[in-house]
């Protein structure tokens, strides 16, 4: 888990980031809008277990990307989840 | 027309059409319950892509559409599985609505498959479900000393717990078979090898699995084997996310499963399609016939025509298991001929369309002749053609057609004709294998009809016809229910029965459930009816009566209602009630009680109908023109008596 990195915007990590948030939105049918930021599982009552597994296979259809079991235990903020992307990338 | 211009055409349209627009256009077909072109619009997106995103789009449209349907059938489905099934829900419901079905969707505990089956009051037969998927993998079956275990043991505990179901439920059950073992044993005699490693152990399952099919009523074999196969072990599982979430299935393969549970789930609410209607040019050959000519034309052993054999000889299987097969071409009907007659390499034969409309006519004006001349409705027909134009023009003249457009690539044509499975029925009877060549004696009876000069007595007298009504039985069982869900026109109320739901009527002593048979001088029909009768207050009532379109206009429904009158009368019953339940297309059966004397409510009105007859004064008789074969069981004197009279 490299949160540092997310410091160091570029405008490619605001793409992911923008991509994270639709798939987000769309799989726990959540607005956009309440995604900020630091979006996280404490913060969005309906990133359950079930839908975390759901998300996170929409995140490796979108990006072409297949995670490790680890970093899917990893991924439980907006913030790692574009952390984990850009280490894939 | 099949230029190719139109090649490119069809080529480069799905990429241009992005897949918000195909979403958009869903959107727009929902809010407006406009089911038929929500159907339409769906199964166009779902084509253009079945990735997660698209199929959790279509599976909230679906849900947001009424569970009774809304003019989509409903139809309740029960997932059991050993292992966590919930990631195929989504792709499920998106693939129902694809194909017309809007389902709702109960499912157990993962595991718990064995408890929700012998548990009378489990959440299970209280979601009351039509159709349960039973996927439970080999491990699941096995004991834990799965080293003795045999495929014996393990088939005979499946059927233990299919037929406890049987017991309890009238649903159809699917149930997956076995994939081989990711890495077989070797095939050595080694007993401290375990049995179930080995690819024999799962053959001898599957044949055991079939086996059930046949002696377990409404239970089906869902081809999982063959599923993984094509896809490939390291494909279709996901191991990380089998020993991670119970979830071995990968995520990209579930629309892939739906795919294989719909062409079960259409057959059991009778939306199996009848008849294929193909294009000719650059579709059953490769060039324009009119100006490539017979010779020119791509058929034959080297490519491209090499494809365009192998889809002949393909849509010639689909023939031999009971599809009818037609023609929609704009073509010269001289041409045509000529190119059946004389090309070497055709593997389709003329006489192999049961409908041949070839001319200049838009398609849809071919296809509507397709349809009356089979007397079968146009959601019946599946329509392939090469040409985009042609295909839109269908989609939008005739919702009702499944069309299939073909990829500029015919070595693909088979895998898109045959992903679907659009005519595979829940289980394949005879008379769907022979369904091509009785409508094949069907046009010779019209054409025998023509020739009789209009005098009707002389017609049927000529057709020489036996007619034999038995009661269900075991081997009629699977047939009585398929009429029953496959029926729409002669048929009085539309109820549709599962083959468990006709085993629970045929063992009820106060009911009389008996199949009609006909058989003239082109051939035999088979089963082509059904009745279902029980005794109440003193009545016979008629709780189904059907009949198969291809005997429609011959009197068998005549006789059908005199077996009733004898039926009553032997066993002392005065009166026998009827009832027409009206729907669209039941319009041949609605008059049925009034032109036989039955007295009642004028169907005017719109709604149900209820008709009585007094078997004692107004009796219905046999036409004379039938040679009868009345079962004994059934213990008529009439029937006896006519059998004496006129065999």
């Amino acid at each position: 888990m490299k949160q540092g990195s997310v410091r160091a915007v570029s405008s490619v990590d605001d793409s992911i980031t923008e991509r994270v948030r639709d798939i987000m939105s769309d799989v726990l049918q959540v607005d956009r809008k309440a995604i900020d930021e630091s979006a996280s599982r404490d913060t969005l009552a309906m990133w359950d277990s079930a839908n975390h597994l759901t998300l996170v296979l929409a995140l490796e259809e979108a990006f072409a990307v297949t995670f490790d079991v680890s970093e899917i235990e990893s991924m439980f903020s907006l913030a790692d989840i574009v952390s984990v992307l850009q280490d894939k990338a | 027309m099949t230029d190719r211009k139109d090649r490119a055409g069809s080529a480069a349209a799905p990429e241009a059409r992005n897949l918000q627009s195909l979403r958009d256009v869903v959107t727009q077909a929902a809010s407006n319950q406009s089911h038929r072109r929500l159907v339409q619009a769906a199964r166009a997106l779902f084509e253009a892509d079945s990735g997660a995103g698209t199929v959790r789009f279509l599976a909230r449209v679906a849900q947001g559409t009424s569970e009774d349907g809304g003019g989509l059938r409903p139809l309740r489905v029960a997932l059991l599985s050993s292992f966590s099934i919930e990631f195929a829900r989504d792709a499920l419901v998106a693939c129902g609505l694809a194909n017309g079905l809007r389902l709702t969707l109960y499912q157990a505990p993962f595991g718990s498959f064995r408890q929700e089956i012998l548990d009378p009051g489990s959440g299970l037969y209280s979601f009351k479900p039509q159709a349960v998927i039973l996927a439970v993998e080999p491990n699941a079956w096995l004991a834990a000393d799965s080293n003795a275990s045999s495929s014996a043991q393990l088939v005979s505990e499946v059927e233990a717990l299919a037929r406890v179901f049987r017991e309890r439920s009238g649903a159809a059950l699917l149930c997956h078979n076995l994939p081989l073992p990711r890495w077989p044993a070797p095939p050595v005699p080694d007993e401290h090898l375990r049995a179930a490693d080995s690819a024999a152990f799962t053959a001898a399952c599957n044949e055991g699995l079939r086996g059930l099919a046949r002696s377990v009523a409404d239970f089906h074999v869902v081809d999982y084997a063959s599923l993984v196969n094509r896809a490939g072990y390291d494909r279709w599982f996901d191991d990380r996310m089998r020993l991670y979430a119970k979830a071995p299935i990968a995520q990209a393969m579930y629309p892939v499963l739906a795919r294989e549970y719909l062409r079960h789930l259409r057959g059991l609410v009778g939306l199996t399609r009848k008849c294929l209607v193909v294009d000719l040019d650059n579709t059953l050959w490769g060039g324009i016939l009119g100006e490539d000519g017979v010779d020119g034309v791509k058929l034959g052993p080297d490519y491209p025509g090499s494809a365009f054999l192998e889809f002949q000889q393909f849509i010639l299987q689909l023939r031999a298991r009971g599809t009818i097969l037609a023609i929609a071409s704009k073509n010269n009907p001289a041409d045509v001929e000529q190119m059946f007659r004389g090309h070497p390499f055709m593997a389709l034969k003329w006489e192999h369309f049961s409908s041949r409309q070839i001319g200049w006519m838009p398609k849809s004006e071919s296809l509507v002749a397709v349809a009356k001349e089979l007397n079968i409705g146009l959601e019946h027909l599946v329509f392939i053609d090469d040409s985009a134009f042609e295909c839109e023009h269908v989609r939008g003249a005739l919702p009702e057609v499944t069309v299939v457009q073909l990829p500029a690539e015919p070595s693909q044509y088979v895998q898109v004709l045959a992903q679907d499975g659009w005519f595979d029925a829940a289980s394949v009877s005879d008379e769907d294998r022979r369904r091509g060549e009785l409508y094949q004696q069907r046009e010779q009876a019209e054409n025998l009809r023509a020739a009789a000069g209009g005098n009707l007595e002389d017609f049927y007298r000529d057709l020489d016809m036996e007619l034999t009504i038995a009661p269900v039985s075991a081997a009629s069982l699977k047939r009585a229910a398929q009429l029953t869900q496959k029926t729409n026109q002669f048929n009085v109320t539309t109820r549709r029965y599962s083959e468990g739901d006709v085993a629970k009527l045929v063992a009820d002593p106060g009911w009389v459930a008996c199949t009609v048979s006909v058989r003239d001088k082109f051939g035999d029909n088979g089963i082509v009816g059904v009745m279902f009768a029980g005794e109440q207050d003193g009545e016979l009532r008629i709780d189904t009566l059907l009949m198969s379109c291809r005997v429609i206009g011959r009197t068998v429904e005549t006789a059908m209602l005199a077996f009733l009158c004898d039926h009553a009368h032997a066993k002392g019953i005065a009166r026998i009630r009827g009832m027409i339940i009206p729907t669209e297309k039941n319009v041949p059966v609605r008059d049925l009680f009034s032109r036989h004397g039955f007295s009642g409510a004028d169907a005017g009105s719109g709604g149900p109908s209820e008709w009585l007859l007094d078997t004692a004064t107004a009796p219905v008789a046999y036409p004379a023109w039938f040679r009868l074969s009345i079962d004994e069981a059934f213990g008529h004197e009439t029937g006896e008596r006519a059998r004496r009279v006129q065999r």
